[in-house]
């Protein structure tokens, strides 16, 4: 009887080692290397993310710094704006300037997109025009937004001036959605 | 009784051939399994990351939506004020420069201010000292010009002295910005 060349335990360790093989080329081919692949593309992607949010962090802190800087240049600015009116604050501070003044009680003048308007008629009374303009000076540096408007009356007394003028107080009510952008943002990895 | 001189070899499953491919096999599928595992993680992660980012860009879209609307809110607010003291200030100039236009032997006993006009009451010595020494400068500055006298017990003069604008300053002033702009 002739011998065969290949012994049963050979063949055997043959078909293992081919379907091993197989296996590997499948699992490769199917799964391994579409996977790889799409890693190499996401990564790709994510990289570009990565640069685009860092631009737009860098846009956001400009915006933040020019918001910063603007609040901190006009801080009298906006904290006039938001005071209250305060009829006996105001005749304390600006008396000095008047040897008489009386406000009327204030009246809302009108409701614009973002300011309140108050009217506040005066009478006073001064020693001379000088008193008035330092006043006018004064206004401008006060605790409130005010805008001196007509009609103004001078009328010479016996003593001094009586003067009377009306004051236009602006005042910010709506203050929605202000202050609501204090959000730390912190950039992925 | 023993038919061979030699003890007979023990027959087993694991041959030497047999462990070299379960070696060489077993390292090659660890090390597949190992890379398919790495990159399913870091698939995973790089997803957790995207989604970050969109969250990221998201709070960065609200974030500069509202700076940009506080900016712009500020700036209306300076913008205002400064106009308001822009207007005070032009105010005082105006009632400086009204009380300087009075010559010295014109007594006023009274002004109104008005947005658009000029009041005064006043006494003069005749009526050619107000008109050449008053109502000549107020005519160049108003538009209309009207003027009432009557006697006063002293033998001076008293007059009313109404003086109109009719070019409308807020216009103006809005064209003059326009063409800044």
């Amino acid at each position: 009887m002739k011998k065969n060349s290949i012994s049963r335990p050979h063949i055997y360790l043959l078909i293992l080692a081919l379907f091993l093989l197989l296996f590997v080329f499948v699992f490769s081919f199917n799964f391994l290397i579409p996977k790889g692949k799409e890693y190499r593309q996401l990564r790709g992607e994510l990289k570009v993310e990565k640069k685009k949010i860092k631009k737009y962090q860098d846009f956001n802190n400009a915006k933040l710094a020019i918001l910063e800087d603007l609040q901190s240049k006009n801080r009298a600015i906006i904290n006039s704006f938001n005071n209250g009116f305060n009829a006996e604050k105001f005749e304390t501070k600006y008396k000095k300037y008047f040897s008489h003044l009386a406000l009327s009680p204030q009246v809302k003048l009108a409701d614009e997109e973002e300011f309140t308007i108050y009217e506040v008629n005066t009478t006073s009374q001064i020693n001379s025009p000088k008193s008035f303009y330092n006043f006018l000076d004064a206004i401008n540096k006060s605790d409130w937004i005010i805008s001196i408007d007509f009609p103004i009356k001078f009328k010479r007394k016996e003593q001094g001036i009586s003067s009377s003028f009306t004051m236009k107080v602006y005042k910010i009510d709506k203050k929605s959605d202000r202050n609501s952008t204090e959000k730390k943002i912190i950039l992925p990895e | 009784m023993k038919y061979s001189f030699i003890r007979p070899r023990r027959k087993t499953v694991l041959t030497p051939e047999f462990k070299l491919l379960l070696t060489f096999f077993s390292i090659t599928l660890f090390m597949l399994f190992t890379t398919y595992g790495f990159t399913l993680y870091r698939d995973y992660k790089f997803i957790q990351k995207r989604a970050n980012i969109v969250e990221t860009r998201a709070n960065l879209d609200i974030s500069i939506s509202n700076y940009k609307k506080e900016i712009v809110y500020l700036r209306d607010e300076i913008d205002l004020s400064q106009k308001i003291y822009k207007h005070n200030k032009v105010l005082k100039e105006s009632i400086t420069n009204l009380f300087d236009l009075i010559p010295t032997r014109i007594t006023l006993s009274e002004a109104v201010l008005l947005e658009k006009g000029l009041v005064l009451y006043g006494i003069t010595p005749n009526k050619d000292i107000y008109n050449f020494m008053l109502e000549a400068p107020l005519r160049s500055i108003f538009d209309t010009t009207y003027t009432s006298f009557y006697p006063s017990d002293n033998g001076w003069i008293h007059f009313v002295s109404t003086n109109y604008m009719e070019i409308d300053e807020t216009k103006v002033q809005k064209d003059e910005n326009n063409e800044e702009k």
